[in-house]
């Protein structure tokens, strides 16, 4: 039997889905057939991961690849991701400011999501709503976020291609090789190549790509370092080839292309387990007595911390 | 629904480019637990409407600093109309002349916040056309 909203967001109905991403958003557990029911039938879109600092033009960049895409044909969905005010929990979502022209096309499906500061939240919420873009049958996803911490990072698994972007300007490149974001990119960005010194950026982050992929084997891939100006046109069409052949090279290498769905499938298992106990234990409305009651014990410390753990998953 | 925010459509229809004050209320908005989906100046009506859509927006507000508002916004609603997303409410905040309120609330705007209005005044229409509670202080 299927579901109603699924078979809704499989006609295309923007407003059905629309409104279910919000669900998602809130966490509505009561979606989660919809959701089974979308999955099953997923996985067959390209998605397109664009991270990096604020301001470096990744909004930008989605908007003149959308004008490429489209001029091909292609019909692309887009979610982009802000961060939430940690203070308010509110957020100014303006990433489609950039991306305006596009608002006419019924080929083109823009949703802006904020980060709600939650926990591997943000993946999760991200990942579904990844499954229902995906449902409905776009040729592309492309996903923004800000590449500010783990949380953003962790959006990134769900796609098959990420991008970084960084600009000439200075420490963005040190930045990024020091946040662990080198492992995660398959394509290093270098925008705002009409300021500044981006040959010596493209460089310097040759460098670090090759020092960390000449260990990788001959079949491995190198990340390449395209140079785009995104508010002059510049450099797209460059970047959508490199973006088509890290996709070609994984599905001439099925087995790297089966490790990362592999690992994407860990990733999302693994936020729900660790989501299932962090709602169990430390929401402040399921917070037990018999959570309280152990945690007495540990501030006595008549009993540790991990002692504490292994016993309550054991009750 | 536990997780529920209140999202907010800004927006300037047509020629208008005195962004100043829109973006001042999208930053105070933010600070009171609002998502604020920020589209800046020069919209379509149409263009406006698929994004209120995508975007699954509670409630829009537009801003105007220009004398042309009645004209724009009497095109948004009839769009709105047609596309069937009129139960989403509209408020309108900048260089409103309080003669034309009558006109403007007939057209179906909800909210008007013209000049001298209180953040106060417009958290307690956000959270009365919602339903949704602002849980930032
Ligand atoms: N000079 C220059 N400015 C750019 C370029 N790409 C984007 N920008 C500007 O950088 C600012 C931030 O762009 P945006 O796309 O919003 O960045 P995001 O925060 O990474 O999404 C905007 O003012 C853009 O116009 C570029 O290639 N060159
Ligand atoms: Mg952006």
């Amino acid at each position: 039997m299927s579901d109603a909203i699924a078979d809704a967001v499989r006609r295309g109905e923007l407003r059905s889905v629309a409104r279910l991403i919000t669900r998602i958003e809130a966490g509505d557990p009561t979606i989660a057939a919809t959701l089974r029911d979308l999955h099953a039938a997923a996985g067959n879109t390209p998605i397109i991961g664009i991270t990096g600092p604020p301001g470096a033009g990744k909004s930008t960049l989605v908007d003149q690849m959308l004008a490429r895409y489209r001029a091909n044909g292609e019909r692309v969905a887009v979610l982009a991701v802000d961060p939430s005010s940690p203070f308010s929990g509110g957020a100014i979502l303006g990433d489609r400011v950039r991306m305006n022209r596009h608002n006419t096309d019924r080929g083109v499906f823009i949703r802006s999501m904020a980060a709600r500061g939650r926990l591997g939240g943000l993946a999760q919420a991200a990942a579904d709503a990844l499954v229902v873009l995906d449902a409905m049958g776009w040729d592309r996803i492309l996903v923004e976020t800000v590449g500010v911490g783990q949380n953003e990072i962790d959006v990134l698994r769900h796609a098959d291609t990420v991008l970084i972007v960084q600009t000439p300007a200075g420490g963005d490149t040190v930045q990024a090789v020091k946040a662990g974001i080198l492992e995660v990119g398959d394509l290093f960005v270098v925008n705002k190549a009409d300021t500044g010194s981006a040959d010596r950026t493209v460089s310097a982050l040759r460098e670090a790509i090759e020092f960390r992929t000449h260990a990788l084997g001959a079949d491995a891939w190198h990340p390449p370092v395209p140079k785009t100006a995104a508010t002059d046109n510049q450099g797209i069409a460059e970047l959508l080839t490199a973006i088509d052949a890290h996709r070609r090279h994984l599905q001439d290498h099925p087995e790297q292309l089966a490790l990362r769905r592999r690992a994407q499938a860990r990733a999302r298992v693994t936020e729900h387990l660790a989501e299932i106990l962090r709602s169990r234990y430390l929401q402040p409305t399921n917070r037990s007595e018999r959570f309280e009651a152990i945690i007495d014990e540990v501030v006595a410390r008549r009993c540790d911390p991990s002692s504490a753990a292994a016993r309550l998953l054991h009750d | 629904m536990i997780g529920e925010k209140i999202r907010c459509l800004l927006a300037m229809l047509g020629t208008d480019v005195h962004s100043k004050g829109i973006r001042t209320l999208a930053q105070l908005l933010r600070d009171r637990g609002v998502e604020v989906i920020y589209l800046g100046e020069h919209n379509t009506a149409d263009g406006l409407i698929n994004a209120l859509i995508a975007e699954d927006a509670d409630v829009v507000g537009l801003s105007y600093s220009t004398a042309t508002y009645l004209h724009y916004t009497r095109d948004l609603l009839v769009k709105m109309k047609a596309a069937g997303v009129d139960d989403v409410p509209v408020m309108l905040g900048g260089l409103i002349h309080a003669d034309d309120e009558p006109e403007l609330r007939e057209m179906g705007v909800k909210g008007i916040f013209g000049p001298g209005s209180s953040m106060t005044q417009i958290v307690a229409f956000l959270q009365d056309v919602t339903g949704k509670t602002l849980t930032a202080p």
